[in-house]
């Protein structure tokens, strides 16, 4: 798969967050498609087909999912967990992007099967940098799943 | 004496006469050994009886028993009348008492439950019974007695009268009365000696019957006082678990206002920041500047948020005592202070080998604001020194972190442990006035106290002790 192919699938209720994170991996020069989820609900339904995404082509799958925990309806750790649960999507790489700085959602997450825990930084310049670095590691040094 | 025996005796004498004599004499004789006979039957008994008592002084400690069974024996051994324990009442100078115990012969009445009063005991005769006299009256109308005497004793048809004290160690606790009633009695020395001894094994009977006493009334105030412990502990345990109720409450809430508080920061730097880049060319320099502003004071508040959370989990958090090696802290954190910032030049002058007894986690963020301090405040000089050491004064051990940069005037010493409180402008020196409050929040619940010295140029030295120096040392 070529990097112009690769999908980011962003899963954040944040409006602001949201935006700012977009808006960080376009000045990046990062030009995949971006897919939104705004809660754990539709990022369940974009990975498997379900409620608003129905009919889409689930072997289309994101190349990285930055992942927040503190969403409405379903959170952050139990999309997670049925991601390691489902052989579809069980080696999906999951970088959680969260502002919780508990020592408990770190080790949910890790031992849940996320692949790397970033915290938002306040300093929106900073906050680009982790952004832009993500996007540099995943999308173009890491050798995504063979799947 | 047998027949046979006299008839052979008869054949041996001179005459009748002669016989007569002989049988007089040995009549005398078998009277004599009848006697001895009898007093050793009674010493035999004596004996027997004695063993009794003292046995069951072995056995039992209840005094009533003791008494009531050895007033039956010994008045079965002497065939007295009446045969009584009397106890004075305490406090009454021995004028007045009552009998306690008493065996008596159904013919006559019983001395129990009757205050007997003689206002004449305790000043003429209880002195001399406290040394072990024993009075022995065969009759009581002619042995010189005081008439109040007399009606005393005759209220109780007493006509003999066999007296002994009873001693509880050198107190006399009572008297051992021996009574015949309504016909005199000569007192044996062997039945004066017998009564002896019981009186003082009944003597032996009063002192453990006291110790015991004592020894109950000990163990039923540590009872006691155990109960109250125990009570106040429940009341201690319910509080702390109430206490821990509230702090759990209390982290959550901390936790989620500050994490809730830095959603819209991060909205307010971050847009401010697209601003700046996005607009860049509608901005004019005014503008420009307005919105580096806002993006410094949402960095500060995120800051702020930290150091106050950081703040309350100190004042929250459980202690856990161990020993924590401050030098190695101290090290680490030096360490980390100039990997950040290599360009410095500053030297470290650490004392070695300092344990201490103390949270660890605590002591790390106590040392981190400090040592950041005299980092942040050297940073104006091209050199700097920054010290931490331990110096002993009344045993108590005194840390210290010592620095030769900015330095404070110390007419605003009472302000430096004040949360919020800065001694120096926000262009001098970035900081909001939180850390020295948590230094001291730490100090404080390990017991000990934190204060400084410095001047303006020349340095601030910031001293604390971990233990709580005793009273007369402060």
């Amino acid at each position: 798969m070529s990097n112009n192919n690769k999908i980011i699938l962003l899963v954040e209720d944040n409006p602001d967050d949201e935006a700012l994170a977009i808006r960080a991996l376009k000045r990046n020069h990062i030009s995949n498609e971006i897919v939104v989820a705004h809660d754990g609900v539709e990022a369940l339904d974009y990975l498997f087909g379900t409620g608003i995404h129905t009919g889409r082509d689930i072997t289309i799958k994101p190349t990285v999912i930055l992942l927040d925990l503190k969403l409405p309806r379903i959170d952050g750790i139990e999309v997670l967990r049925r991601m390691r649960e489902d052989d579809r999507t069980r080696l999906l790489p999951v970088v959680v992007l969260t502002t919780s700085s508990e020592e408990q959602d770190m080790l949910d997450s890790y031992n849940m099967g996320c692949n790397s825990y970033i915290r938002k930084p306040v300093d929106f310049i900073q906050f680009t940098e982790a952004v832009k670095q993500l996007g540099m590691y995943w999308l173009l040094m890491n050798e995504a799943p063979p799947i | 004496m047998k027949l046979e025996t006299l008839v052979k005796l008869q054949g041996l004498c001179r005459d009748e006469a002669a016989f007569e004599q002989i049988k007089q004499i040995l009549a005398n004789e078998v009277q004599n050994w009848k006697q001895e006979i009898n007093q050793a039957y009674f010493r035999v008994e004596q004996q027997k009886t004695l063993f009794r008592v003292i046995t069951r002084l072995r056995e039992t400690v209840d005094l009533e028993t003791i008494f009531q069974d050895t007033a039956k024996e010994v008045r079965q051994l002497l065939q007295a009348d009446r045969v009584g324990m009397f106890r004075f009442y305490p406090n009454s100078g021995w004028d007045d008492g009552e009998f306690v115990s008493e065996d008596v012969d159904p013919a006559f009445s019983s001395a129990m439950s009757q205050k007997i009063h003689d206002h004449c005991f305790g000043e003429q005769f209880a002195v001399h019974y406290q040394q072990g006299r024993i009075q022995s009256v065969a009759d009581i109308y002619n042995s010189g007695l005081s008439d109040c005497h007399i009606r005393i004793l005759s209220q109780f048809q007493i006509r003999a009268n066999l007296v002994l004290p009873l001693l509880q160690g050198q107190n006399l606790w009572g008297l051992l009365c021996i009574h015949q009633c309504y016909a005199p009695r000569e007192w044996q020395t062997t039945e004066i000696e017998f009564v002896s001894q019981i009186a003082n094994h009944l003597g032996v009977a009063l002192q453990h019957a006291e110790l015991l006493a004592d020894l109950r009334a000990e163990v039923m105030e540590r009872v006691q006082a155990e109960q109250v412990v125990q009570s106040l502990n429940q009341g201690l345990q319910r509080a702390i678990t109430e206490l821990q109720a509230v702090n759990k409450e209390l982290e959550a809430f901390s936790y989620s206002v500050s994490h809730d508080l830095r959603a819209p920061l991060r909205s307010i730097d971050g847009f401010s920041q697209a601003l700046l880049e996005d607009c860049h060319d509608l901005l004019d320099v005014t503008g420009q500047d307005y919105l580096r502003r806002i993006r410094a004071a949402t960095q500060r508040m995120g800051q702020l948020i930290d150091d106050l959370l950081n703040l309350s989990r100190v004042t929250r958090s459980e202690i856990h005592l161990e020993s924590v090696d401050l030098s190695l802290l101290v090290s680490n954190i030096c360490t980390e202070l100039q990997q950040n910032q290599p360009e410095r030049q500053v030297e470290f002058i650490i004392q070695t080998g300092l344990l201490v007894q103390g949270d660890i986690r605590l002591l790390h963020v106590l040392l981190v604001n400090l040592l950041s301090n005299a980092w942040k405040f050297t940073s104006k000089h091209s050199q700097a020194k920054i010290e931490f050491g331990m110096s002993n004064s009344n045993q108590v051990p005194i840390y210290f972190v010592r620095d030769d940069g900015a330095g404070f005037d110390m007419t605003y010493i009472n302000k430096l442990f004040g949360p919020f409180q800065r001694l120096h402008g926000m262009n001098e020196f970035p900081g909001n006035g939180i850390g020295l409050a948590t230094v001291q929040r730490i100090v404080h619940r390990h017991g000990g106290r934190v204060w400084a010295e410095a001047a303006v140029e020349r340095g601030a030295t910031f001293y604390f002790t971990l233990v709580a120096e005793r009273a007369d040392e402060q």
